[in-house]
């Protein structure tokens, strides 16, 4: 699955590489595999992002599962008034 | 969890979808509704806060004895009763806190930023003897150059709220610090091949006026502090539990130790998810060992809470001579205030949001300067983007010799169009609001004399995120519904009717409740449009484990197995190999034997709500422009707003009409005025005109209900996205009228007489 990073500050922890091809079952997974890659980053996922599964705007959670062949967009949280 | 989708297909709806009479209605209107300023308690001081004269200066020193011997006076504070707070930014980007901040907005430390910034604060044993004792406290100011308007407050020389602060989101970073925060950039495409393939470009630039959220009721908090350390607020906000993080941060408590009521809400828009008297009132209780009430005047209001931003924008987009939309620049300069954190990041993701522009750019730039911080306004961010974009596409529209919602409909945004920030949009909506108003008798009515008629379109996010709610059976068979969630558009209604809509009972059976912070789990904020969504599918989690509850309830009386009975109608009805076997036991005869079955009767859940659908609204706006005052009148106005479901239908037809109101406000007449010291000339209602009845003519809503699945019953949310295209739809309505294009909002008398006598054609 394709996952890409939104967030400008991902990039601090990636050197500014933001699309990564990954294959995983829930998002815990997805979040676990790029943490390895980049230590650090998947507390700011988990603390500072909302994600795009397939287009649904979801909080960052463990559970979500993820189909193969979707894809993930951790995007700024959105709040409102 | 999130919550298991309920099949909407054959479902018969009975209570969903009605307009019962709604709970807070009675109190409100006969005075008997407790809102922050009515509570009350022995021994209580009344508090009051001293606040800046300047609208820049450092502060030297602040002497406070005089005050503190005062006859009467309990407690004085200044920033030094309050801890140092680190300076980091904690949370998601778009509504980041920084306490470093947030301190000092809600107490100034080394400078005061804005005219109001509060500066010490006084408990006392009167109102009068608290005010006295603010003319006693001496405060040494050394006055600073100030700088209010965005683009001045851009300039390299311009003074700096902040001597080291260096513009985030610029790689690598600026060598010298600016009153720019932040810069924010989205891309999509080749901007320049999609541009190069255009066969008209237009391209415009905006202002647009800070504006208030204008909600009637002042900010108030009564605090009392228990000798334990223990602090109490009784408080009207959107989000009790957010003003008790907040609180117990800024004065270094443990949240467990504070505890917040929620009070009645008399209006919030966004402008009452963030604290300012609650920290103060509780630091004079601590300090005076005393309930100790503050209350906010109007001109405290406007002078000390947060407006949504003034902004500065340049719009670009480029087109086909078919209509197809190729390209599309936008610049979004954004005033966030004394503080870093306007809603310009919202405005670079909301503005391009409804079309399908396969090359896009949106560009932020979040600025302070010397004015009260930014707060959340209605879909912050989105309409002042919206203004910018959707007097722009009216502009192509006329350029390519298109009908303006024809042209919108041809490059709508559905399921599968990508957004600038990167996903593909995952739901319908916006193409059905353009059809709603193009089949609305209001789009071919005939205009008269020096009148036009506009009409634009909006994107709003929408919200999940986490709630919780409480089900409780009483004895007598009715039902209290508890939630976090405060309730300032309806909420109570909306959850009695979702609970008894899934109980199958009566609406008048289900008595919904708004808990304090210690009787309900965590609930995030009434904002962002989410609260009938995400506390919604709390409530009917419950619902759904009360009934599995009840069923077991009924086959221990029928001595059944709980799996041989099914919940239908407000009853349990033996099911299986046991159908028919017994009569239909309705929810009262199984909560009057609630103690032989094992006791009370109740749930909760908790949910992390995801999936929220966002929100599509088109309006039309006719207007009559008086070409020898300049005076614009409303003739009528349309919205149409893609709401997923309506819960309860008039209160969602309010929140269309309340939201184009306010857009009417923000277009024509609403705008803070400061003179040359930076002082605010306008702060109360008599001078800051906001729309009133008179002004109005019925706003005419048009419901469009495209379900979204995620939700038991289809909610996408109602209370935001239709003050989104309102200023759009004014503006390209005054275009049509007299053939001038307004970019400076407010399109006051004198601009509109200015532009008439200009010549200049739009």
């Amino acid at each position: 699955m394709r996952v890409v990073l939104i967030s400008s500050h991902s990039g601090h922890y990636t050197g500014g590489v933001k699309e990564f091809e990954i294959e995983a079952q829930t998002l815990h997974d997805v979040i676990r595999v790029l943490n390895q890659r980049y230590p650090g980053l998947g507390e700011h996922l988990e603390e500072e992002t909302s994600v795009a599964i397939d287009g649904e705007i979801h909080e960052v959670a463990y559970y979500h599962p993820v189909r193969p062949g979707c894809e993930i967009y951790f995007i700024p949280k959105i709040e409102g008034g | 969890m999130d919550a298991k989708v309920i099949k909407q297909e054959g479902q018969t709806l009975k209570i969903v979808g009605t307009s019962p009479v709604r709970p807070d209605g009675t109190p409100k209107v006969t005075g008997l509704a407790r809102y922050g300023a009515d509570f009350a308690l022995p021994g209580m001081l009344w508090g009051a806060i001293l606040r800046s004269p300047h609208a820049h200066a450092r502060i030297r020193a602040i002497d406070t004895s005089k005050a503190r011997a005062l006859p009467g006076v309990k407690a004085v504070i200044t920033a030094e009763d309050f801890p140092e707070q680190k300076f980091e930014f904690v949370g998601p980007e778009r509504v980041a806190v920084n306490f470093w901040h947030m301190t000092r907005n809600v107490m100034a430390r080394e400078k005061v930023l804005y005219e109001g910034h509060a500066v010490a604060a006084v408990a006392a044993t009167s109102k009068a003897i608290a005010e006295e004792a603010l003319r006693l406290i001496e405060v040494d100011y050394e006055p600073l150059p100030h700088v209010i308007d965005v683009d001045a407050a851009m300039q390299p020389d311009a003074p700096l709220l902040f001597e080291d602060m260096i513009t985030r989101g610029i790689d690598p970073p600026p060598g010298k610090p600016s009153n720019i925060a932040k810069r924010i950039e989205f891309n999509i495409g080749d901007l320049d091949a999609g541009f190069a393939a255009a066969d008209e470009i237009v391209e415009m630039s905006f202002k647009t006026a800070p504006v208030h959220q204008g909600y009637i009721e002042p900010h108030a908090c009564l605090a009392r502090f228990d000798s334990n350390g223990q602090g109490e607020l009784w408080s009207a906000s959107q989000g009790h539990f957010v003003v008790r993080a907040f609180t117990a941060r800024l004065l270094n408590m443990n949240i467990g130790d504070v505890l917040v009521h929620p009070a009645e809400i008399g209006g919030g828009f966004g402008g009452k998810t963030v604290i300012y008297v609650e920290p103060l009132a509780a630091a004079l209780s601590r300090k005076s060992g005393h309930p100790v009430k503050i209350m906010m005047s109007r001109e405290d209001v406007f002078k000390a809470t947060g407006p949504t931003s003034g902004s500065s924008m340049t719009v670009r987009i480029g087109v086909k001579k078919d209509g197809t939309l190729v390209a599309a620049d936008g610049v979004f300069k954004f005033q966030a205030g004394a503080f870093p954190g306007s809603p310009v990041m919202n405005a670079t993701m909301c503005g391009f949001a409804p079309y399908d522009i396969p090359n896009v750019r949106s560009v932020g730039y979040d600025v302070v300067s010397n004015r009260p911080k930014s707060a959340a306004y209605r879909a912050p961010g989105s309409p002042i983007s919206a203004f910018a974009v959707e007097s722009v596409m009216d502009a192509v529209a006329a350029r390519i010799g298109m009908d303006p919602l024809k042209f919108r409909l041809l490059n709508a945004c559905k399921t599968g169009t990508p957004t600038v920030w990167g996903p593909k949009h995952a739901h319908d909506g916006y193409a059905e609001t353009i059809k709603a108003v193009l089949a609305h008798p209001a789009y071919a009515a005939p205009l008269g004399k020096n009148q036009g008629r506009g009409v634009a379109s909006g994107f709003w996010f929408n919200n999940g995120g986490e709630s919780s709610a409480t089900v409780h059976v009483n004895e007598d068979g009715t039902v209290v519904v508890a939630t976090g969630s405060m309730d300032i558009g309806g909420s109570r209604a909306s959850m009695a009717i979702m609970a008894a809509e899934t109980l199958g009972i009566e609406y008048d059976d289900v008595r919904a409740i708004v808990a304090d912070t210690a009787s309900i789990g965590y609930t995030h904020v009434t904002g962002g449009s989410r609260v009938t969504f995400a506390t919604g599918i709390a409530v009917v989690e419950a619902c759904k484990k009360v009934i599995v509850e009840l069923c077991a309830r009924a086959a221990m009386i029928w001595k059944l197995e709980p799996g041989e009975v099914v919940w239908e109608n407000g009853c349990a009805k033996p099911a299986g190999a046991a159908a028919g076997k017994f009569e239909p036991m309705p929810l009262k005869a199984v909560a009057a034997k609630r103690a032989l079955t094992g006791g009370p009767i109740g749930a909760e859940a908790s949910v992390n709500a995801g999936g929220a659908a966002p929100g599509f609204a088109t309006e039309l706006c006719d207007v009559e422009v008086d070409p020898e005052t300049g005076s614009v009148k409303i003739l009528r106005f349309v919205v149409a707003q893609d709401v997923g479901r309506a819960i309860h239908r008039s209160y969602v037809e309010g929140q269309l009409e309340g939201g184009v109101v306010q857009g009417i406000g923000w277009a024509l007449n609403e705008a803070y005025i400061y003179d040359d010291a930076g002082h605010l000339l306008n702060a109360g209602f008599l001078d800051y005109r906001i729309p009133v009845a008179s002004d109005l003519p019925m706003i005419e809503t048009v419901l469009v209900e495209v379900p979204n699945p995620n939700h038991p019953y289809g909610v996408k949310g109602a209370g935001e996205v239709n003050i989104v295209p309102a200023m759009a739809a004014v503006a390209n309505a005054i275009n049509n009228a007299i053939s001038r294009r307004l970019t400076d909002l407010p399109m006051s008398p004198p601009k509109v007489l200015a532009a008439i006598h200009s010549g200049r054609k739009g």
